[in-house]
């Protein structure tokens, strides 16, 4: 069974249909890039996915999870242990330190201290943001703010990580980088890594991409 | 064309953002309600004293009073032929009482209804018609009622009523009614001298004369009055009537200046936080090419909008609180120092004006500041929020420096002039600021401070909650700042009634020597027939006796207690005055003074008190100065020996019993109201008794502070509320983030929770020390330039300690709101956006 299933899914806002009765999977580990314009219905895919929102109709399954179907404090225990995000806008809590805030996932599922100190240790030396440990968000570009934003994605070792066009904010060359970056971490971990995006640099990476038009989801047809 | 634009960018941010334009007009209005309701209680107050006194006093420039023994009334007739004084009136006066229960009280004014016309204008008092007059002199027992008193029991003319006049019984005829002089004060009954004679048993005899006289006859007067006689300016009597409430309302003055700064506060507060949600915006639209001068203007067209609406509310809401407050001050004021019941009066439209413009300027100026800011700082899209936090926290700092010269501001104003309440008052606003002015950087620093202890405690998410509080200080040092002021005041005014209470406390049982106090119809012998047989009653280990008499000077008069001290001596606590001071009273003519006619005339221990004495005025040594917190402030002391000698009057008038040691005190008691029946006029008031009365005086003239407190609290919450809503309108995208990591709607909460709690701690532990100083200064300035009180500072911890609960509960309650609402966060939307 695929990982990732969702069935007959509708989402609309107000009269707006975005998504139109779509159906969407992804296998264990694998690396599926969403392409679409802006405002096709990308985030309202990953959001779904991600237990953020709900569907008007059709279902949500995450292995054995029926997100529809489950209450929010269990949608939050969910992307507590199960989900990584990586956005656009990095996102990082700008009162906490890097360190910090890649440890708030591994806080938030409770482990011990030790531990948690051991893993933000591998991740800042992993993503090569070791030097930047106790500063804060806004002293980083936003290439390094990205790479904290990927160890903070992983940390707790989710089976998705969802990134919503995590290069739309950086330069051409500094994309590329985190892009390679964010697909190793995913492959390193098993992860399931489903991407955002409008352009095409990524495709190249990617085991599998499919496009968003007109509220459903196309094969990629090029 | 522009301007149109911007104002409808405002207007949708506000349809938008309903809370934030609530909170606006909700602080604005209160801070200008606040304001508006205590200045019009205590405007009304003090014009209700006004015209009570002026019902009374009508347009009398002096009066005649009797030195020692009573104004023999030949002495008027005198007056008018041989030292050629028209305009004067003969007045009689004496205590009303409807029924025999406790009932209301009047004063029962005897006057010459012929000659009162010179002195007094009559307008308020004319009976109906002349013969209304023939009959008020003619028929006996006939008087004229107030008119509301007589419409408030149906009394009608020709009716007859039994009444109590200075505690006797006897039947009076309705012969008219008093036409309140002026809405707002109740007039007295009145009766024809003879009449007013007869009631009150002072046959041939006159309490006073009063007198209308130019400057000139009241000299030759004054240097030469009939013998037994003095002459007082009737503006130095209002001036000693006005005296007795000053207590009262001087504490009213604080608190309005303290509404005021609070209300300032919390306006300012508010419309920053609606300004400068909006800075980004602003910073775009300057970067776009907008003038900066069209987006001022902007920015204060909105400004002077939301707060004409606030305004208006506030003013509305201000009159409704002062209606409460009024009754509640002139219930007190009546209670305290009025026979008759003091009518509130219509209040001075100009505090309607002043609190209108408060709201105004402050709104203004408070959405001036942020928009100034935004306006210079370039392109503000590029000043990440950072910077600004980091801008906020070097002003902080900075503020804090600026407590230094308003805290030295405030010790120049204490020490420039010991005496001036002004500065006195100016000292309490310094320090007022100073307080508020430290109380971000405060914040701060508790922070970093409970930042380990977070941790260790709550982990990551603590971290977060008081990082969070760090890293909003733009938005919540000034919500702070009203909160730690308003919970400032609070503690300041509670500390100084508990100190007050205290001092009260152990001076009642410093002077309440006795065990039972006996005040007596008539003044007696002291070796005469009560005193001797009370001595002889079992149980009775001694007495001390006093002789009560209100002596006039040139300068008002003056309360003197004759006093022979009982087995437990005198029972004062003087405040100067040697180790001799006893002796030196005991031997005689020598006086002490109370601290207040002290401070206030300015007398010491070795210098002199002039008194009228029947041989004519004569210097009295002063020996010491004692602790009074009578209201009454001109009070003397001396002797009974020597007042005896010098006043030829060997007389009581009321008799302190001192029960001993192994008698049982309410046998004491039963066998002592069986030899003084109430029938014999003798009042009998066990000192518990007494200390109870006036305790609860005490306590219900502060009741005043209650509405302070609620007050307070209800401004601390806005003002926390707002800060809250603000942070959390800010802190959307963040909080979504935090919900796509993991953490619950719960968690969340709890969060908020979290950081609204430190916001309330860190203003309430702000408050405290300013708290305890604002009541030093209350204590020790405030008091003792008004009255001439001293007493001792007691930092006691209730009110500090309450003081600290409504900090953090008024910030928990206010928590509630927003707490709430990250429960129903659009997660998904949030994140979009930006
Ligand atoms: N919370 C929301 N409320 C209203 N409309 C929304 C919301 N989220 C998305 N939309 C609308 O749905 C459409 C798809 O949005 P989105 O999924 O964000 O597109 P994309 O990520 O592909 O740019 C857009 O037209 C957007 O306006
Ligand atoms: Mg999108």
């Amino acid at each position: 069974m695929d990982q990732v299933q969702l069935t007959r899914v509708c989402k609309a806002y107000g009269s707006q249909r975005v998504l139109d009765n779509v159906d969407f999977c992804a296998n264990r580990g694998e690396f599926v890039v969403v392409i679409g314009r802006s405002g096709s219905g990308k985030s309202t895919l990953l959001n779904l996915i991600g237990g953020l929102d709900e569907p008007d109709s059709g279902s949500v399954a995450i292995g054995d999870t029926r997100l529809d179907r489950i209450s929010e404090a269990e949608r939050a225990l969910f992307r507590r242990t199960r989900i990584g995000f990586v956005f656009q806008f990095f996102n990082l809590i700008p009162t906490l330190t890097v360190a910090e805030n890649i440890e708030l996932p591994l806080a938030l599922n409770g482990l011990a201290r030790p531990a948690i100190a051991d893993r933000v240790g591998a991740l800042l030396d992993e993503l090569g943001i070791g030097e930047s440990a106790r500063r804060f968000p806004e002293e980083l570009s936003g290439g390094e703010q990205q790479r904290v934003a990927i160890a903070r994605a992983v940390a707790h070792e989710p089976d998705i990580v969802l990134a919503d066009e995590p290069t739309g904010n950086l330069d051409l060359e500094t994309a590329e980088r985190v892009l390679h970056l964010l697909n190793e971490t995913c492959r390193r971990r098993g992860a399931t890594l489903l991407m955002a995006t409008h352009g095409r640099e990524v495709v190249g990476l990617a085991d599998r991409v499919v496009t968003i038009r007109h509220g459903r989801i196309e094969a990629a047809t090029w | 064309m522009v301007m149109r634009l911007l104002l409808k960018s405002a207007r949708r941010f506000y349809l938008r953002h309903p809370w934030q334009l609530a909170l606006a007009i909700a602080g604005i209005s209160l801070g200008v309600a606040v304001y508006v309701g205590v200045d019009l209680a205590n405007d009304s107050a003090r014009r209700a004293f006004e015209l009570s006194s002026e019902a009374l006093l009508g347009r009398t420039t002096h009066r005649l009073l009797p030195v020692g023994g009573p104004l023999p009334e030949t002495l008027y007739a005198e007056l008018v032929t041989e030292r050629g004084v028209s305009r004067a009136a003969p007045i009689v006066e004496g205590e009303l009482r409807l029924g025999s229960g406790p009932g209301r009280r009047y004063t029962l004014l005897g006057v010459d209804p012929l000659k009162e016309g010179a002195v007094r204008g009559f307008v308020g008092y004319a009976p109906g018609s002349a013969g209304d007059v023939g009959r008020l002199m003619l028929e006996p027992g006939a008087v004229l009622l107030p008119e509301t008193v007589a419409a408030e029991i149906g009394a009608e003319t020709g009716h007859e009523l039994d009444v109590h006049v200075d505690g006797r019984p006897v039947t009076i005829s309705v012969a008219g009614f008093v036409r309140d002089a002026e809405a707002g004060a109740d007039a007295p009954a009145v009766a024809d001298v003879s009449t007013a004679q007869i009631l009150t048993g002072k046959l041939g005899e006159l309490d006073r004369i009063d007198l209308r006289l130019d400057t000139e006859a009241a000299r030759a007067l004054a240097s030469d009055p009939p013998p037994g006689t003095t002459l007082v300016a009737v503006d130095d009597g209002r001036g000693g009537f006005g005296e007795l409430t000053r207590a009262f309302r001087t504490n009213l003055t604080a608190l309005g200046l303290l509404a005021l700064v609070v209300g300032m506060f919390l306006i300012y507060s508010t419309m920053a936080f609606a300004i400068v949600q909006r800075r980004k915006v602003m910073g775009t639209l300057i970067a776009v090419g907008l003038d900066r001068r069209q987006l001022l203007a902007a920015t204060l067209l909105e400004a002077v909008f939301i707060g004409g609406i606030a305004t208006i509310a506030g003013l509305a809401l201000g009159h409704l609180l002062a209606q409460g407050l009024v009754d509640l001050v002139l219930r007190t004021i009546g209670d305290l120092y009025f026979a008759e019941r003091v009518a509130a009066a219509e209040p001075s439209r100009w505090i309607y004006v002043k609190g209108a413009s408060l709201g105004i300027v402050a709104t203004l100026v408070a959405a001036l500041g942020p928009s100034l800011d935004a306006a210079r700082s370039a392109p503000a899209a590029t000043l990440r929020r950072a910077a600004l936090e980091r801008r906020s926290r070097r002003r902080a700092r900075l503020a804090a420096w600026w407590a230094v010269p308003a805290l030295a501001a405030a010790a120049i104003a204490v020490a420039a002039d010991p005496r001036n309440l002004y500065l006195g008052f100016a000292a309490l606003f310094f320090v007022l600021a100073a307080g508020a002015l430290l109380t971000p950087a405060a914040t701060g620093a508790l922070m970093r401070l409970a930042a380990p202890a977070a941790e260790r405690g709550f982990g990551l998410p603590g971290t977060l909650a008081v990082r969070g509080v760090t890293a909003s200080l733009s938005r919540t040092g000034v919500a702070t700042a009203a909160l730690a002021v308003a919970v400032a005041t609070v503690i300041g005014i509670g500390l100084m009634i508990s100190s007050f209470r205290a001092s009260l406390v152990e001076w009642l049982d410093t002077t309440l020597t006795a065990d039972l106090y006996v005040s007596l119809a008539s003044a007696v012998l002291p070796d005469g027939e009560p005193v001797d047989a009370i001595l002889d009653l079992p149980g009775v280990a001694g007495v001390s006796m006093t002789r009560f008499a209100r002596l006039p000077t040139a300068e008002g008069e003056v309360s003197l207690r004759a006093v022979r001290p009982g087995p437990d001596g005198w029972g004062l606590e003087l405040t100067s005055g040697g180790d001799d001071a006893y002796q030196r009273l005991e031997r005689g003519p020598a006086v002490a003074v109370s601290e207040a006619f002290a401070f206030q005339r300015r007398l010491d221990v070795g210098g002199t008190l002039t008194l009228p004495t029947p041989g004519g005025t004569a210097r009295f040594p002063i020996v010491a100065v004692y602790r009074d917190y009578n209201t009454g402030s001109s009070a003397a002391l001396m002797s009974l020996e020597s007042y005896a000698r010098i006043w030829g009057d060997d007389s009581i008038t009321s008799l302190g019993v001192h029960i001993a040691d192994n008698a049982d005190p309410q046998a004491v008691e039963a066998s002592l109201a069986r030899l003084l029946p109430a029938s014999s006029g003798a009042r009998i008031r066990s000192t518990s008794g007494l200390v109870d009365v006036s305790l609860a005086i005490f306590d219900r003239t502060f009741k005043i502070t209650e509405v302070l407190r609620i007050l307070a609290a209800s401004i601390a919450f806005l003002g926390v509320l707002s800060a809250l809503l603000s942070i959390q309108l800010e802190k959307g995208r963040e909080n979504a983030v935090l919900r796509a990591i993991g953490f619950s709607a719960r968690q969340l909460g709890v969060l908020t929770l979290t950081q609204t709690f430190l916001l309330g701690l860190a203003a309430g532990l702000a408050a405290m020390p300013v708290g305890a100083a604002l009541a030093a200064l209350l204590v020790h300035v405030i008091n003792r330039r008004s009255f001439g009180w001293s007493m001792e500072l007691v930092l006691s911890p209730g009110p500090l300690l309450s003081g600290l609960a409504l900090a953090v509960g008024a910030a928990l309650l206010a928590g509630v709101v927003p707490a709430l609402r990250t429960r129903r966060l659009a997660v998904a939307g949030a994140l979009r956006e930006e």
